[in-house]
C-alpha cells in the first residue's frame, strides 16, 4: 500500500473522515530542499552585494576590506556544502541508475511539451481543461531541470573564479572573465526565476508544502497528479522507493 | 466637548511657549557665538596691517647693494661654515621680486638699518630654515599648504634638509612659474620641476626621466606629461605610501587618461579607467576608495602594473606588460602560482568585442537574450495563470474549472472510478458531506475531535461549506 490511512478510534456518533496521504518525497528529497534552500539565501546574500557593489544597500554591507573578506569566505563556504550536495544528488542518480532503480519521474518527456501546449491553450481560454499530470507536471520539470542547469554553470564559473592560477594552467586566460561574466548573470537569472516561477507555484498558486512534509493529501494528488494518482490507487507496484511513511 | 477645548488650549499654550524659549535660546547663542568671532577676525586684520607695515625704515636696493653685490661678502656663523652674503643684482633684477620692484628690507625685515642687528644661526641649514619664514608674509595660502605637506611633517620630526619653499623656489632668482593672468603653470616651468625635485629625490628622478613620460618631457620638451607635482601635488605634498593614497591613484592617472582632449592625439584608449573599475580589481579599489578610504587593500592599482616612475610603453618588448611575459611578472607578484595563460585572464583594458576577448563578449550577448526570454516567457505564464484564476474564480462560480476530488470512503477504496467523476455526482457527494460537518458541528463535539484536517484539506472543506451555506 503506497498510501496512509489515517484514522481516529471512532465511536459511532462521531463523524470521521478518513484521509488520505500518498508519499511524494522520501527523507533524503526533504533533507537536499532544505539544505538546498539554505545554500542558495546564503549564497544571494553574500553574492549580491558583491554585484551590486555600487548601491547603497550593498555598501552598508560591504563597508571595509574586512567585511568583504568574511561574507566571501561565508559565500565560499556555502559553496562547498552546495558542491557537496549537487555530489550527492548526482551518486544517488547514479547509483539507482546502476540499479536500475531510478523512478525517471523527472526526466523531460515529449509529453511535457504537449502538456506544456495544452496548459498554454488553457490559460488562453481555448481549452476547458488543464491536462492531466503525473507525478512531476512539466511546470515542476522545468523548475527542476532549469535549476540543475542553472546551479551547474554557477558551481564551475564559481570554481574557474575561485581558482584562476589552476585553471590557466589547463585553459585560456579567456575563460576568467567569461566565467565572472557568467557567474554575476547567471545568478540574476536563477534568483528571478526562483523568485517569479518557483515561488508563484508553491506559495501563490496554490500553498504546497510537500516538500517539507513528504506526502500531498488525496484531493491535491487528485487534483493535480491525476495519472499518478490513478497509477497509484488502481496498480500500486512495490519497485518505486517506499519513500518516509511518516507524516 | 469642553474637556477637549481646555487640553487643546493647555497644548496651545505649551507650543507657543515653548517656541518662543527655543527662539530666544537661539537669539541668545547666536549673539555670545557671534560677538568674539568678530573681535577676533578685527584683531588678526590690525595684526596683519601692522606686521606688514613694520618693515622699519624702507631703505633702497641701492643701499643694500651697495655692500651686497659686492662678491667676497661673507659671514663666519656658529659652526664656522662660511655663509655667502652676496647678492648678483643681475640674478635680482631679473626675478619676479626684482621685476616686479620689491624691496630687499621687504623680505629681509630687520635690516633696514646699519649696523645690523646680530644675527645668529647654528650653521647653513638653519639661515634657511629661519630665513624662509618670511614668505608667509606675502604668501601665505601656499605656505600654510606647506604645512600640511609630508615635508613640514619631515622638518616637524627633525629632518632638516625636507623642502622648505627657498629650495624649491630659489631665494634672490625666484622665477615666475605660472600664468599672470589664469594661474596655469608655465611650459617652462613644467620643464623645470622634475629637475628641481632632483635635488633632493634623484634616484627618483633617474627612473622617471627613462619612463615614457620623462623621456617625452626632456627629450621632446611635451608639456602634456605628467611632472612630479601633477600626481603628488604642488605644495601639499603628500606622503605617497598611505592607503589613501593607494586607493585614490586610479583616479589621478584617470584625470589624464579619460581626457580625450590629451588623449587623442596618442591615439591612447579613453576607456582605461571604465575598464579597469569594471574589473572586479578595479572594482574593489573604487569600493573601498569611497567607503573606507584608509584601509589597505591587495588589489592592485594602476601603478602596480605599470609602474610608479618607470613607467614604459606598452609595447616596449623589454618592459612593456602588452607582452603578456612582462605583465606575468607583474601578476606573480600576487599570484605566486600564475602560469603563462594567467594575464590573459586580465582583460587588457579591451571592452570584450567579436575580436578581443570574444568568449566573454559571446557569453554577455547570450545573457542579453537570455534574460528578457526567460523573464518574459515566465512573468507571460504567470500572469496568465492568475489572470485564468480570476477569471475562473468571477465567471465560473466555482474555483477551480477542474474536477473535484472524491472523498473516497475506505470501503470504496478498491472500486473507485476510472474516468473523472460527474460533476453533479460531485456535487451531490459535495452537499452530503458539508451536511454532515453542520451536523457535526451542531453536536458541539467537534472541539474535542481532532480530525484530520490539514492544509489544502481543511481550507478546502471549510470553503465548501461556505459556499452551501449561502446558498
Amino acid at each position: 500500500m503506497t498510501s496512509q490511512q489515517k484514522s481516529i478510534p471512532s465511536s459511532p456518533n462521531i463523524h470521521v473522515k478518513l484521509v488520505r496521504t500518498f508519499p511524494r518525497f522520501n527523507v533524503s528529497q526533504r533533507w537536499e530542499h532544505a539544505v538546498f534552500l539554505l545554500c542558495i539565501a546564503i549564497l544571494l546574500i553574500t553574492g549580491l552585494p558583491q554585484k551590486y557593489n555600487t548601491t547603497v544597500w550593498s555598501q552598508a554591507i560591504i563597508s571595509s576590506p574586512d567585511r568583504l573578506n568574511t561574507i566571501q569566505q561565508i559565500h565560499h563556504i556555502t559553496a562547498l556544502v552546495l558542491s557537496a550536495l549537487v555530489l550527492y544528488h548526482l551518486g544517488k542518480a547514479i547509483y539507482l541508475i546502476s540499479r536500475r532503480k531510478l523512478p525517471g519521474d523527472m526526466l523531460p518527456t515529449f509529453r511535457d511539451i504537449r502538456d506544456a501546449l495544452n496548459t498554454l491553450l488553457y490559460l488562453i481560454y481555448i481549452k476547458k481543461q488543464k491536462p492531466a499530470f503525473g507525478k512531476y507536471n512539466f511546470e515542476q520539470k522545468v523548475t527542476y531541470w532549469f535549476l540543475f542547469f542553472s546551479i551547474s554553470i554557477m558551481i564551475i564559473s564559481g570554481y574557474v573564479m575561485w581558482f584562476p592560477e589552476t585553471i590557466t594552467r589547463v585553459l585560456p586566460g579567456g575563460v576568467i572573465p567569461a566565467a565572472i561574466m557568467a557567474h554575476s548573470t547567471e545568478a540574476i537569472v536563477t534568483a528571478i526565476f526562483i523568485v517569479l516561477w518557483h515561488f508563484y507555484h508553491v506559495h501563490f498558486e496554490r500553498l504546497n508544502l510537500s516538500i517539507f512534509s513528504g506526502w500531498l493529501n488525496e484531493e491535491d494528488m487528485h487534483t493535480y497528479h491525476s495519472l499518478e494518482y490513478n497509477q497509484l490507487v488502481h496498480e500500486p507496484h512495490s519497485d518505486q522507493d517506499p519513500g518516509d511513511m511518516k507524516s | 466637548m469642553r474637556l477637549v477645548s481646555k487640553c487643546n488650549f493647555f497644548y496651545l499654550i505649551t507650543a507657543i511657549f515653548i517656541c518662543s524659549l527655543s527662539v530666544f535660546f537661539i537669539i541668545v547663542t547666536n549673539v555670545i557665538a557671534s560677538t568674539p568671532k568678530k573681535e577676533l577676525q578685527s584683531s588678526l586684520q590690525s595684526q596683519e596691517l601692522l606686521d606688514l607695515k613694520d618693515t622699519g625704515p624702507i631703505v633702497g636696493n641701492n643701499v643694500c647693494l651697495g655692500c651686497h653685490g659686492q662678491p667676497g661678502l661673507t659671514m663666519t656663523i656658529q659652526n664656522g661654515d662660511v655663509l655667502d652674503l652676496y647678492v648678483s643684482p643681475d640674478t635680482y633684477a631679473t626675478s619676479i621680486h626684482g621685476q616686479d620692484g620689491y624691496a630687499c628690507v621687504q623680505c629681509h625685515t630687520n635690516l633696514g638699518n646699519y649696523p645690523h642687528p646680530t644675527f645668529t644661526a647654528t650653521d647653513l641649514r638653519n639661515v634657511t630654515l629661519q630665513l624662509t619664514n618670511v614668505c608667509i608674509r606675502c604668501h601665505s595660502g601656499e605656505y600654510n599648504l606647506t604645512m600640511d605637506s609630508a615635508h613640514a611633517a619631515a622638518q616637524a620630526s627633525g629632518i632638516r634638509e625636507a623642502a622648505v619653499c627657498t629650495d624649491c623656489h630659489g631665494s634672490h632668482d625666484v622665477h615666475q612659474w605660472t600664468d599672470a593672468v589664469t594661474h596655469k603653470l608655465l611650459p617652462a616651468a613644467r620643464l623645470s620641476i622634475p629637475t628641481t625635485c632632483s635635488k633632493c629625490h634623484n634616484a627618483i628622478y633617474q627612473k622617471y626621466a627613462t619612463s615614457v613620460h620623462g623621456a617625452a618631457l626632456s627629450e621632446e620638451s611635451n608639456t602634456d606629461v605628467p611632472t612630479c607635482i601633477d600626481c603628488h601635488g604642488v605644495h601639499n605634498i603628500g606622503n605617497p605610501t598611505t592607503a589613501a593614497f593607494r586607493l585614490k591613484s586610479p583616479e589621478l592617472c584617470a584625470s589624464c587618461h579619460t581626457n580625450p582632449a590629451i588623449m587623442d592625439k596618442y591615439g591612447i584608449s579613453t576607456d582605461v579607467l571604465n575598464t579597469y573599475v569594471s574589473d572586479f580589481h578595479g572594482t574593489t579599489v573604487t569600493l573601498f576608495e569611497k567607503q573606507s578610504p584608509d584601509a589597505p587593500t591587495n588589489k592592485p592599482v594602476c601603478y602596480d602594473c605599470h609602474g610608479i616612475h618607470d613607467i614604459s610603453r606598452v609595447d616596449n618588448p623589454q618592459t612593456g606588460i602588452e607582452m603578456q611575459k612582462n605583465l606575468l611578472v607583474r601578476c606573480q607578484v600576487c599570484h605566486p602560482d600564475a602560469t603563462s595563460n594567467f594575464p590573459s585572464a586580465w582583460m587588457s583594458h579591451y571592452i570584450p568585442s567579436p575580436e578581443h576577448y570574444s568568449l566573454v563578449y559571446y557569453v554577455n550577448l547570450f545573457y542579453k537574450f537570455f534574460i528578457p526570454l526567460v523573464l518574459g516567457a515566465m512573468v507571460a505564464l504567470v500572469g496568465l495563470d492568475v489572470g485564468h484564476s480570476i477569471y475562473a474564480r468571477t465567471h465560473g462560480g466555482k474555483p477551480r474549472p477542474k474536477p473535484k476530488p472524491v472523498e473516497v470512503q475506505p470501503s470504496e477504496l478498491t472500486e473507485t472510478p476510472t474516468k473523472p467523476p460527474q460533476i453533479e455526482h460531485n456535487d451531490e457527494i459535495k452537499n452530503d458531506q458539508s451536511e454532515q460537518r453542520e451536523q457535526s458541528e451542531r453536536s458541539e463535539q467537534s472541539d474535542q475531535l481532532k480530525l484530520n484536517n490539514q492544509g489544502d484539506q481543511t481550507e478546502q472543506s471549510e470553503h465548501d461549506s461556505e459556499e452551501v451555506n449561502h446558498e
